[in-house]
């Protein structure tokens, strides 16, 4: 299985890609979903979703190493609608009344069109704002993506510090498995238990070896890249070098007009 | 041998935060191409010795030190990290947190890179390491997606490609299974023969690296007690054997049965300690020509054979496990498998042969698609893996995945509370376990104060409270010093003898098969390729083979000596001794 967030070595276009590109469309993610949002944003953000479909159906990127993720999503977008469907003041089209609960301007008894469609705008745009990290870090080596920000002017340690970090999320992972599976074989079975109870107690027989584990990888990290003269009050040699070529102008065009496009879409209305 | 001095060390002492005193008047000396090998039990100094050499001390992890450190010219102490790790390069023992770069072209780059070394020098230092630990055509794979030896020869050309003079290896091989040993050792023996690196390297594995070694220092709790060369300090196998240390079988049988007039207290002197069993097995076979030694066939019971009439509690019925990819893996092909009640199982194979699949299936940890596995008849495919704890107990390799409480009580009654065992029985189940690990004394300590082996016997006596009818171990004897490996088979031996349990073992360690399991189960790729009585395992020279476990010392001369009448179940050094008798040990008995 593809682990999530790491860097999967294929031979795709969106892996053949510029990485200052890739940052690009990360970049202009960021600006999209930071815009004051509307209920009439769906469709621009359906759009720009789209177009990170078709760039991670592209890069070869599997959903299935992402069904944690999703599942947390899910849960959260319930939870979003649900939220917003109840307590929503931009509209009181009734979709469900459970009852009449009035606090101030909204009725808490009652579940709006309107509430439940801001609720599914603000779902797909954290989608749009989780799609384009990923996308980044698995089709770019890491080596790519300190020289693309030693290009920005990064200092070298903020750098080292988002790679170490997507790193260790991997290890986070594998860790996490073995913790749950060595809790599992002295009888505590966290999958059999409910929402709640994980939640209250759980957890703790996990989190507390993980955390104490991660201590320790972590100092083990630091003996491995000190050791390896990180931190040396040298100008660092580019491991990669990066080439533009015409085909990675013409993908920043397209990013910049399919960012255009959406700009004008959400301000024309 | 150039004749200058590279490592000089007078008198020095090292106290870590906290008072903990590592190491105590340690001097040592090694000139340019010299290979120093450093021995001792766990907590001796030896990790605390390579921080020394390499700058990790004080950099890293804070201390005093007394007396006078030379590495390559500078004093570790007073130069920056980035400056000593060009004179002094360190591997540790854990592949996995040495390598962080997404391809190994990238790791390998990644030392001379911070230090701003040209890209052209970077390309021909990254290709000359690669030749050497022989990873050629392999740049551009993750180096996660390597084998464990392939990962530490990783590790080791990205230390490579900083050049440095010296070289310091802290037990590379104490986390590798037998192929990858035999790859890094390959390794490090052609480093040698370059002549160039002055090589440090802590070991438990003497037998791995005698014959590459200059120079042996054995120390015991942060003081020298031996040092010398190999065939001054390998005489002394008693007081190896107090400090920790292992004498390799060879030099054992050699000093025991073959030493001239059977003098066992005569110095070996500059005999040599490289033997090969071709050589002892010779001598032996002079010996017993010339009358010294005699053969004793019958002094050796013929071992416990397996037991075939017993209920058969656990079964893998056509179990095949694949592991999606890309690329998608066949960890387990069709396997079918019977443990018996009251057997004693060794489960052996190369990393990737299938063992921890399968016991993850008897455990239900895994849930195979294809074929099906039983506990007394019934299939465990509706149990929980909570349900199957309490019938089967699996005590993996690293206990800090486990522990999490405040004390060692804690620990064993959670997971007696998980399943339910009322208060006052948890109480009396929690000392039980904690007395037959020996850790009633620590029963208040947190956890994460007790050393790594009896973390490990922590995690037994959690396991074991839970009152399993089987118990499964994963590499008992990883991460421990000579001493220390059979600490967990022994409780396993308990388990089994006094409880009349099940024990199923997973290692690499054919001595601890030898003397411990009467079946043994080879796997290879994910099939089983031999199982049955342990000696008879042992004769499948050829087949053993191709999963690469070699027999142990002892069988292996047993079959050399077959002609003789040594019969085909030795297996262990004392069996061998009770069927070799020396002419003076003869005298003896008389």
């Amino acid at each position: 299985m593809q682990p999530v967030f790491r860097y999967t070595h294929l031979d795709t276009p969106i892996h053949r890609l510029h990485p200052l590109v890739k940052l690009a469309y990360v970049l202009l993610t960021l600006v999209l979903v930071m815009y004051p949002i509307k209920e009439g944003d769906m469709p621009v953000l359906l759009i720009w979703l789209g177009f990170s479909a078709v760039l991670w159906a592209l890069a070869r990127i599997e959903l299935r190493g992402f069904t944690t993720l999703l599942k947390i999503l899910t849960g959260t977008f319930i939870f979003l609608i649900l939220i917003q469907g109840f307590t929503y003041r931009g509209g009181n089209t009734p979709l469900i009344v459970l009852g009449h609960l009035k606090l101030w301007e909204a009725d808490l008894g009652v579940i709006t069109k309107e509430g439940v469609w801001f609720g599914l705008v603000l779902c797909v745009r954290i989608l749009v704002a989780t799609s384009s990290l990923p996308l980044f870090v698995m089709t770019t080596p890491t080596s790519a993506i300190m020289t693309a920000m030693g290009k920005l002017r990064i200092p070298q340690t903020v750098t080292f510090m988002l790679v170490s970090a997507l790193s260790f999320t991997t290890l986070l992972f594998e860790m996490w498995g073995s913790i749950v599976d060595a809790q599992k074989l002295r009888a505590f079975d966290i999958d059999s238990m409910n929402f709640v109870k994980r939640a209250v107690k759980a957890y703790v027989p996990i989190i507390t070896p993980l955390i104490l584990l991660l201590f320790r990888k972590a100092n083990d990290f630091q003996i491995a890249m000190e050791t390896k003269g990180f931190g040396a009050p040298v100008e660092p040699t580019e491991i990669e070098t990066l080439t533009a070529r015409p085909v990675d102008y013409l993908w920043l065009a397209l990013i910049v007009i399919v960012f255009m496009l959406c700009t004008a879409l959400k301000f024309a209305r | 041998m150039a004749n200058d001095v590279i490592i000089s060390l007078q008198d020095v002492t090292f106290t870590y935060e906290g008072d903990v005193v590592a190491l105590r008047n340690l001097n040592l000396t090694a000139q340019k191409g010299e290979f120093v090998v450093v021995l001792g039990a766990n907590g001796a100094g030896k990790s605390t010795l390579c921080y020394l050499l390499s700058g990790i001390v004080p950099h890293i992890y804070g201390g005093r030190r007394r007396g006078h450190v030379s590495v390559a010219g500078l004093d570790p102490w007073d130069e920056p990290l980035y400056v000593t790790s060009q004179r002094c390069g360190v591997l540790m023992q854990d592949p996995e947190v040495q390598l962080f770069m997404p391809t190994l072209k990238a790791e390998l780059a990644f030392g001379p890179a911070n230090l701003g070394v040209p890209q052209d020098e970077i390309i021909r230092r990254s290709q000359a390491a690669l030749a050497l630990v022989r990873l050629e055509g392999l740049e551009e794979h993750n180096p996660r997606d390597l084998s464990g030896g392939q990962k530490q020869r990783a590790a080791l050309a990205a230390v490579l490609t900083m050049s440095p003079q010296v070289l310091v290896l802290d037990e590379p091989t104490s986390q590798l299974d037998p192929l990858g040993r035999w790859e890094v050792v390959e390794a490090i023996e052609r480093l040698k023969q370059k002549g160039d690196l002055t090589i440090v390297m802590t070991t438990h594995e003497t037998e791995e690296v005698l014959r590459l070694a200059d120079q042996v220092v054995v120390l015991e709790r942060g003081e020298t007690v031996l040092q010398g060369t190999p065939s001054e300090v390998f005489a002394q196998a008693e007081r190896l054997e107090e400090a920790g240390v292992k004498t390799p079988a060879l030099i054992l049988v050699q000093s025991k049965l073959l030493r001239s007039g059977g003098d066992k207290t005569a110095p070996l002197g500059e005999e040599r300690v490289d033997l090969t069993l071709s050589e002892v097995a010779n001598q032996t076979r002079e010996s017993v020509e010339t009358g010294r030694l005699t053969v004793h066939p019958e002094a050796l019971p013929r071992p416990r054979p397996v037991a075939s009439d017993g209920p058969v509690l656990l079964e893998a019925r056509n179990l095949t496990v694949e592991y999606p990819g890309p690329p998608a893996v066949t960890a387990l092909r069709d396997v079918n498998v019977q443990i018996r009640q009251g057997e004693f199982v060794g489960i052996v194979g190369q990393n990737g042969s299938g063992k921890s699949t399968l016991v993850k299936c008897f455990v239900g940890l895994l849930r195979p698609k294809k074929g099906e596995v039983l506990f007394r008849g019934e299939s465990i495919r509706k149990l929980s893996v909570g349900e199957i704890a309490r019938r089967v107990g699996l005590v993996l390799q690293n206990p800090d995945y486990q522990l999490f409480t405040a004390s060692c009580r804690d620990e064993i009654r959670f997971g007696l509370r998980n399943v339910g065992v009322p208060p006052e029985e948890m109480e009396q189940r929690v000392e039980e376990s904690l007395r037959l690990v020996g850790l009633s004394e620590e029963a208040d300590l947190f956890p994460f104060r007790l050393s790594f082996g009896d973390r490990r016997k922590l995690a037994v006596a959690a396991t074991m409270a839970l009152d399993p009818e089987v118990l499964i171990m994963d590499e008992p004897t990883t991460a421990q010093d000579h001493r220390g490996r059979y600490q967990l088979a022994e409780l396993a031996r308990c388990f089994h003898e006094e409880k009349q349990g099940t024990v199923l073992m997973i290692t690499h360690d054919v001595d601890l098969i030898a003397r411990y399991a009467h079946r043994l189960i080879v796997l290879y790729e994910g099939q089983v390729l031999l199982d049955g009585p342990t000696a008879e395992v042992f004769t499948q020279v050829e087949e053993l083979k191709k999963s690469f476990v070699v027999p142990p010392v002892a069988a292996q001369l047993a079959r050399e000596l077959a002609p003789l009448g040594v019969p085909p179940h030795v297996m262990t050094l004392g069996g061998l001794y009770q069927v070799l008798v020396s002419q003076r040990d003869e005298g003896e008995v008389v």
